[in-house]
């Protein structure tokens, strides 16, 4: 099953046949899309590349492409890992994907609107009423609520995988806050720097559109009466790890960057201070989780919301993207019923497969899952950043025992799925000073607004960094790639 | 512009500025009292002392005993002194940060790579022979700053805001730094009464604001404390007078208030007054209470920035107020 590379950026390159290697195909062959970026790759010495490695780091460090962390006496700045050999997906390959992930978050914003409103699929017995009735994410404030055109998930991140037999799977939709997209732009400006002699050997979709069409989706959420919008983003502050992707959003929409003590409500409409006195907001693109933006309505503690926020929300004054409550559709345990979902409202067949998925609330199900912890991935519905997921084979016997009784108290909270093999892409390890496999998955980004939807011909490869780790999370130690998407 | 932005850029101005200022006060202190003219001037206690002075604004008493390298890190590399060069180069990348989507890539990325530069700085190596090349280092820094803001940024309310900073804060540390020599040359008066005017001294205050050539070329001899104060506070033509440093700030009120009513007490107001009292201002009315003249000038600066603050960069915490209750806020 081993096998080396003979040449030196290529060393350690272990084949596993348990896994699709997206560089090489069966036969230890590169496969034909990667060929022209291959024979860059094979023409460097370890030295050269280093050194390329540590300018692209260096660009991203300079730039301020960090989030902090606390150190032994300061806050440290740390730039996310970031690989400079790029993944390629052709252009059918993509057709599918754009047209599965837009297909989702149609459906789930149907979803959405059912769930805070007649609640049909549930009377029809389609998904079970204890779904939503027991979700923490479920906000019953929302309901008869009308969000303005009727968009609650303006913007969704599916998160996908290419499994051993070459297909994608759907292993979660967000549709909160997903995070990332700025990575995919600073990845792609860090590659085009470092590979300026191959880029333009390859035809790729750009990505830097995705500024100007989430100004265009999020204005066309205006509530009623407004014609020329006076959008925000608002984030919870400097110290937020998400703060860079914040303010450059802003940046690329030409939008205020706005903190909650920036905002003030009066008789129901919001205003920012600005150095002119008090302005009208319209639509607020928040950062800021459900529980967190208004004390007066949720968290009483919340200092990063507006009090007041979510009763100028319900007059319909002002248009909070994403909706309130929308984390009840992105919960786990609804995730398995996406199919359902997906031909229950637009009376079509998924076009993206979904990943198996246990339930462990249904008996039967519960004891399959207590009885082959090893065999499955356990994840509870409602964490994300990939806290709470335990991966059975990884467990030793002691931890399998744990898990079951964790599941046990509490069955509602955890989903099982079977262990998937996520594929391998060629990924600079700097101990070993040569590319190993590494798995990866990829954040696609997919905007919903009236009239318009539009899905980042692009996404964020997410790399686990560790060898044999699949969780790919940058919470967990991962890192991520620059992906071209193939025009025609 | 959000109020808070705007406070955090001007306060990115002021404190760009002040590093520039520090730095060069350091540096330019330290290496002319190498080859001063009299043995107080050489002294290392008396050089110390000045740029403690300058930089801290207290006056140490005679019985503390100052150590060169404790001197150089505080003022240079000791993140935990407000004044020192580090500290204040710190906050104005505090203050960037917290308004990076307003201010251009190009000024953030300067902004964040000279930081990186100064947060690891070798303090040991600093102290011991680098003081020449960190100075250095800050002060051209500085100019790459101040050359990208007015290259890369719009030149609309957010620049003047910028500039209201810098020009008061160039207006603020040029006194105190004429404050800071005129207070060496009383103390040099004292113990050498009968002998001429040290125009080494002189020389050394328009290195520190560097303006020594162009004082040169305008007045051709060698600089007095008359001619130095005329130079540095009244003429309008060298970019860092006071009185420029108040033609600036005119320029930048008028554009940042233009849609504005000029109330009296307002920023904008006091910057005209200030400015207005200086256009028939002779420094023959400075000389006879210079010290006086410097503690009000300063007195003035600090209000106008106060008043700036209060004008425009204020956050008001508001109730929220319904429909059905009365409301006297102003929109």
């Amino acid at each position: 099953m081993k096998k080396t590379i003979e040449l030196p950026l290529f060393s350690s390159y272990e084949f596993n046949s348990n896994f699709y290697d997206e560089l090489f195909n069966k036969n230890e062959e590169v496969r034909k899309i990667y060929k022209t970026l291959f024979k860059l790759f094979s023409e460097y010495s370890v030295t050269e590349f280093n050194s390329l490695n540590n300018r692209a780091k260096e660009a991203f460090f300079n730039n301020g492409i960090t989030f902090q962390v606390y150190g032994s006496d300061d806050l440290q700045e740390k730039i996310f890992p970031f690989d400079l050999f790029p993944r390629i997906i052709d252009n059918t390959e993509w057709n599918k994907i754009e047209t599965g992930v837009l297909q989702r978050s149609k459906a789930l914003n149907h979803f959405l609107w059912d769930v805070y409103h007649d609640q049909k699929i549930i009377k029809q017995g389609i998904v079970p009423l204890d779904l939503i009735s027991s979700s923490e994410n479920f906000l019953s404030q929302m309901v008869n609520l009308d969000p303005p055109e009727g968009i609650y998930n303006h913007i969704s991140g599916t998160d996908l995988i290419k499994h051993a037999d070459g297909e994608y799977y759907v292993l979660e939709d967000n549709i909160r806050c997903p995070s990332g997209v700025s990575y995919v732009i600073g990845n792609r400006a860090a590659v085009k720097h470092a590979l300026f002699g191959v880029f333009n050997k390859y035809n790729a979709q750009t990505v830097v559109d995705y500024g100007a069409n989430l100004l265009e989706i999020i204005e066309s959420v205006k509530p009623k009466g407004v014609d020329n919008p006076v959008c925000v983003i608002i984030t919870p502050g400097v110290y937020n790890s998400a703060y860079y992707e914040h303010s450059f959003l802003a940046k690329q929409m030409g939008i205020d960057l706005v903190e909650g003590r920036d905002l003030f409500i009066q008789n129901d409409f919001v205003y920012k201070q600005t150095i002119y006195g008090p302005e009208k907001v319209d639509v607020i693109y928040r950062r800021i989780d459900d529980l967190f933006i208004d004390p007066l309505e949720f968290r009483k503690d919340s200092l990063l919301g507006v009090p007041g926020l979510f009763s100028a929300y319900k007059k319909g004054n002002v248009c909070l993207v994403n909706a309130p409550g929308t984390g009840v559709a992105d919960d786990k345990a609804v995730y398995t019923y996406m199919p359902e979902i997906i031909k229950y409202y637009l009376n079509e067949e998924p076009i993206l497969s979904n990943v198996h998925t246990y339930h462990c609330s249904r008996k039967n199900e519960l004891s399959y899952v207590l009885d082959n912890i090893d065999k499955l991935v356990v994840k509870p519905v409602d964490e994300s950043g990939g806290y709470g997921i335990s991966i059975g084979n990884k467990l030793t016997k002691e931890e399998i025992e744990k898990v079951k009784e964790t599941v046990k108290a509490n069955p509602r909270k955890y989903i099982a799925q079977p262990i998937m093999a996520l594929s391998t892409h060629p990924t600079y390890i700097e101990e070993s000073g040569s590319f190993e496999p590494r798995h990866v998955d990829l954040r696609t980004f997919t905007l919903l607004g009236k009239d318009k939807d539009f899905v980042l011909k692009g996404g964020l490869s997410r790399v686990a960094l560790r060898k044999g780790n699949l969780v790919v999370n940058s919470s967990q130690g991962g890192g991520s790639k620059d992906t071209w998407v193939l025009k025609k | 512009m959000l109020a808070r932005v705007a406070n955090n850029l001007f306060w990115m101005g002021r404190y760009i500025e002040r590093s520039e200022h520090l730095a060069r006060y350091l540096n330019v202190n330290y290496f002319s009292s190498l080859d001063a003219p009299n043995e107080l001037s050489q002294s290392r206690e008396f050089v110390l002392r000045s740029i403690m002075f300058m930089a801290s604004n207290e006056v140490i008493g005679a019985e503390v005993n100052l150590k060169e390298e404790d001197v150089l890190f505080n003022i240079g590399l000791n993140i935990k002194e407000p004044y020192s060069i580090i500290y204040s180069f710190n906050s104005a990348h505090e203050n960037a940060r917290s308004s990076r989507d307003i201010i251009s890539t190009e000024l953030f990325e300067s902004l964040n790579t000279i930081n990186h530069k100064i947060k690891n700085y070798n303090a040991k190596s600093f102290v011991k022979n680098g003081l020449y090349d960190f100075t250095s280092m800050i002060t051209k820094s500085t100019l790459e700053l101040r050359s990208k803001m007015r290259g890369t940024l719009l030149h609309d309310e957010l620049y003047a805001v910028i500039m209201l900073g810098i020009y008061l804060e160039r207006a603020l540390q040029v006194t105190r730094i004429i404050n800071a020599k005129c207070s060496d040359a009383a103390v040099e008066r004292l113990k050498y009464k009968d002998s001429p005017e040290n125009g080494h001294l002189w020389a050394t205050l328009l290195k520190c604001v560097a303006t020594y050539d162009m004082m040169r070329r305008l007045y051709k001899k060698t600089p007095t404390k008359k001619t130095t104060l005329e130079f540095l506070i009244l003429n309008p033509e060298c970019p860092r007078s006071i009185k420029n440093c108040l033609n600036q700030m005119e320029k930048y009120i008028n554009i940042l208030s233009k849609h504005q009513v000029v109330k009296s007490n307002s920023a904008a107001f006091l910057i005209k007054k200030l400015n207005a009292e200086f256009k028939y201002k002779l420094i023959e009315d400075i000389e006879v209470d210079v010290e006086g003249f410097i503690s009000g000038l300063i007195d003035k600066l600090v209000v106008i920035g106060e008043t700036l603050g209060d004008n425009y960069f204020k956050i008001t915490n508001y109730p929220v107020i319904k429909k059905s209750s009365t409301s006297k806020q102003n929109q």
